[in-house]
């Protein structure tokens, strides 16, 4: 009796003795990290994927657990994930996140619309974090034989080309920042509106001419490369397009400052020109994008 | 819930759904002849070959072999891959990507009810017909092919209910894609479009239904009552 | 010119696939666990349904006619009414449809099947005094089983098909090569050529797996060819 009733105290003693080191050890930051993995996602275009593989790869250099959630599709398919708290970094584009996104006016000044940006995604549970100084807009473009043949060299220049065919993915047709733009601020009512998802399909649409117009994306090196004549936004429809991490409050009460200043130090050196550059390498060379993501961190000795 | 449904009656309500190249009934038209001219090619390119090595009771396991890896092949690989060989060589995409890969998909069933349908045709009625002095081609003609035809009309019904479900494919990679098209759209606008996808994916199961059981009328029209009476196993 | 340069790139760029082991891997065990699921739940409900429609006859067709209807709705139309209900990145999102276009087949291949097995040897099993349930479980089964394992090889190799269209939810286990190669501007065909290839292997050796499984099954039936 004696000898159980001592055994089962020494028992207690070394469980005890075991939690307390385990409380006190000096890894349990590390294990936090493990613990509550950060959930990147990116828009189904293979320059969010670089994006999001660029923060994904660093905050892994850095210890902490990554899911990644990459090519999955336009906005309008991603917030409702955000609303519901699943994605914990995204790495959003300033203007469009605000029209399309929230459907809010997107201000001339980037500043003025980070902000905005801000206080919508507060209501969302999530911060923004520092804006890079590249930008990717929206852009419109048409073949060099169209622009000699017409002369067009704005948007507005259209208005006069005859019946156009622009050629975008589907939820360009409702969107302000795209169509609706073209028929609203620019007035132009003479074009018509084809839905091709891939932008693939679309170069090759455009240079088939089975369309007119084309929207691609102002870092798309293939627009140099196949000698596309990308029009001028003089209505100004188009908002600052800067890159902008946006990041749920739970990675951020989580790791706090560790994590936002780690981002924000990689975000500075996002340039347009580092955009092109990298979207050249995945698009034209046809490496990956995990690959040109990690090369460009070590480059730029990011990687931890 | 209910206003879900009144988003998609009002989507069927917007006559601008049913007027020009993007309305209802020329994608309707689009999905139609997309699959009957794939199953149309599939069923001459599976047919003959079936029949013949089945006549001849040769190539059963390499032609099952190469039907099952057929099978194998996924419809989106092919038709990425056809988009890119029609990018790179400067063709339209709208049209025969898509075609390609439903040929591709048509051509399993076919071939296997097809191979089927006349090896199933009992050796002793072939013997005894050749027996009574019938030739080759007159054992194929007018024996085994009308024996076989309700199984290889089973088999090319099969591959046209599949091909009809598998034109949406198309609206990946170009606006076609028949009815397909506003399901894609539909589904790139998330929330928005969700009618769209309802009413694409009613109208996809409604044609496929509808066509289904049409073929089946087209069954029981083109098989002689005789024939049937064989194959089901009861007296004239 | 057509299979050659592309834009000044090779077509097949060997070295991509040496440096990508690594995802090419998590893809294959994502493809193989989709359709592993898939087919286990497909079969399991499968086997519910089929023996609901043998035990009460009257059931079989709306049984049949539902899962036919299942079967002809657009896998991406599915997918779009599952975001709903699920999310994006919910497993039951891509998982669903899966598993409804293997009900048709499946259901129909086993009633055959146990329809195929002959009275005589249904009514020895009863004189010798088996339940209704172990009969069905050791004795039709089994004898069921070449029909049923066949339409179990058209299901899983379907399904491997499919699981590529998951792509589009940000899934689609080596599908994802084949829509990220197409998801550039310049396409790139070693990844769409090296997702399908491998999807074609998974299948075929799939398939030939439970061949093998069949002819194990089925020892009487070793003597015959197919």
């Amino acid at each position: 009796m004696r000898t159980t009733r001592r055994s089962r105290a020494f028992g207690a003693i070394l469980v005890a003795l075991a939690l307390l080191t385990a409380a006190c050890s000096g890894d349990s930051g590390e294990s936090a990290k493990a613990d509550t993995p950060i959930t990147v996602a990116s828009f189904g275009f293979s320059e969010s994927v670089i994006l999001a593989e660029i923060y994904a790869h660093a905050l892994e250099a850095n210890g902490y657990s990554v899911e990644r959630r990459l090519n999955l599709g336009p906005r309008e398919l991603i917030f409702p994930e955000l609303e519901a708290g699943n994605i914990d970094l995204l790495p959003e584009y300033v203007g469009s996140s605000l029209v399309v996104g929230f459907g809010l006016d997107a201000p001339s000044d980037l500043d003025a619309a980070v902000e905005a940006l801000g206080a919508a995604f507060a209501d969302l549970d999530m911060d923004v974090l520092d804006p890079a100084p590249g930008e990717d807009k929206n852009v419109f473009v048409v073949t060099q034989d169209f622009a000699s043949a017409t002369g067009v060299t704005s948007v507005s220049d259209l208005a006069g080309a005859g019946d156009i065919t622009l050629g975008g993915p589907p939820e360009c047709e409702a969107r302000d920042t795209c169509y609706q733009g073209l028929l609203g601020t620019y007035g132009l009512s003479n074009i018509s509106f084809e839905s091709i998802q891939e932008g693939s399909a679309r170069v090759a649409a455009l240079e088939n001419g089975e369309i007119d117009l084309s929207l691609l994306f102002s870092t798309q090196p293939v627009i140099t490369a196949k000698g596309f004549v990308a029009l001028n936004d003089d209505a100004g429809l188009i908002a600052p397009e800067n890159i902008i991490p946006v990041v749920s409050r739970e990675v951020t009460d989580a790791f706090g400052d560790d994590v936002t200043s780690l981002l924000n130090s990689i975000s500075a050196k996002i340039t347009t020109d580092v955009l092109l550059d990298l979207n050249g390498k995945v698009e034209l060379d046809g490496e990956s994008e995990a690959d040109v993501a990690a090369q460009w961190l070590a480059d730029n000795g990011l990687d931890g | 819930m209910t206003e879900f449904f009144t988003e998609v009656a009002e989507w069927f309500a917007d006559a601008d759904h049913w007027i020009g190249a993007d309305g209802i009934p020329m994608r309707t038209l689009e999905h139609v002849w997309l699959a009957v001219l794939s199953t149309g090619i599939g069923a001459a390119v599976a047919i003959p070959p079936a029949v013949y090595l089945a006549h001849r009771r040769i190539g059963a396991f390499t032609a099952n072999a190469l039907i099952n890896i057929g099978r194998a092949v996924p419809s989106f690989g092919i038709i990425v891959i056809a988009g890119l060989l029609f990018i790179n060589a400067g063709l339209s995409l709208r049209f025969w990507p898509i075609v390609v890969a439903l040929v591709a998909l048509a051509l399993p069933p076919i071939f296997t009810n097809a191979y089927a349908g006349i090896s199933s045709v009992e050796r002793s009625i072939v013997e005894s017909a050749r027996g009574m002095g019938y030739t080759d081609g007159q054992i194929l003609r007018s024996l085994e092919m009308p024996l076989a035809t309700p199984v290889i009309l089973a088999g090319v019904r099969i591959a046209f209910v599949q091909v009809m479900a598998t034109v949406p494919l198309g609206a990946i990679l170009s606006s076609g894609g028949g009815l397909g098209q506003y399901i894609v759209r539909g589904f790139a606008k998330g929330v928005a479009g969700r009618a769209e996808v309802f009413c694409g994916a009613l109208l996809v199961a409604l044609l496929t239904v509808l066509a289904d059981w049409t073929w089946g009328k087209i069954e029981r029209a083109a098989i002689d009552e005789g024939v049937r009476a064989i194959t089901s196993g009861s007296s004239p | 010119m057509i299979l050659g340069q592309q834009d000044g790139r090779p077509f097949i760029d060997w070295a991509w696939i040496g440096n990508h082991t690594d995802e090419l891997w998590e893809r294959f065990v994502e493809h193989v666990v989709l359709t592993g699921l898939a087919v286990a739940i497909g079969l399991a409900l499968s086997l519910v349904l089929a023996a609901i429609a043998i035990h009460w006859r009257s059931t079989y067709q709306p049984i049949l006619a539902v899962s036919s209807i299942l079967y002809t709705i657009p896998s991406l139309a599915a997918f779009a009414f599952l975001v709903a209900v699920f999310g994006l990145f919910s497993l039951a999102t891509a998982l669903i449809p899966l598993i409804t276009y293997t009900l048709l087949i499946l259901v129909r291949n086993i009633v055959t099947g146990i329809d195929g097995v002959p009275d005589s040897v249904k009514e020895a099993a009863d004189g010798m005094g088996y339940r209704p349930a172990r009969r069905f479980l050791t004795i039709e089964l089994p004898l069921a089983a070449p029909v049923v394992i066949a339409g179990l090889r058209v299901a899983t190799v379907t399904v491997v098909g499919l699981v590529t269209v998951t792509s589009l939810l940000g899934r689609g286990g080596l599908g994802f090569f084949i829509l990220n190669g197409f998801r550039k501007s310049i396409v790139s065909p070693t990844e769409i050529l090296v997702g399908t290839v491998l999807v074609v292997a998974l299948a075929a050796g799939l398939d030939a797996l439970l061949l093998g499984l069949e002819r194990l099954m089925t020892p009487w039936r070793r003597g015959e060819t197919t």
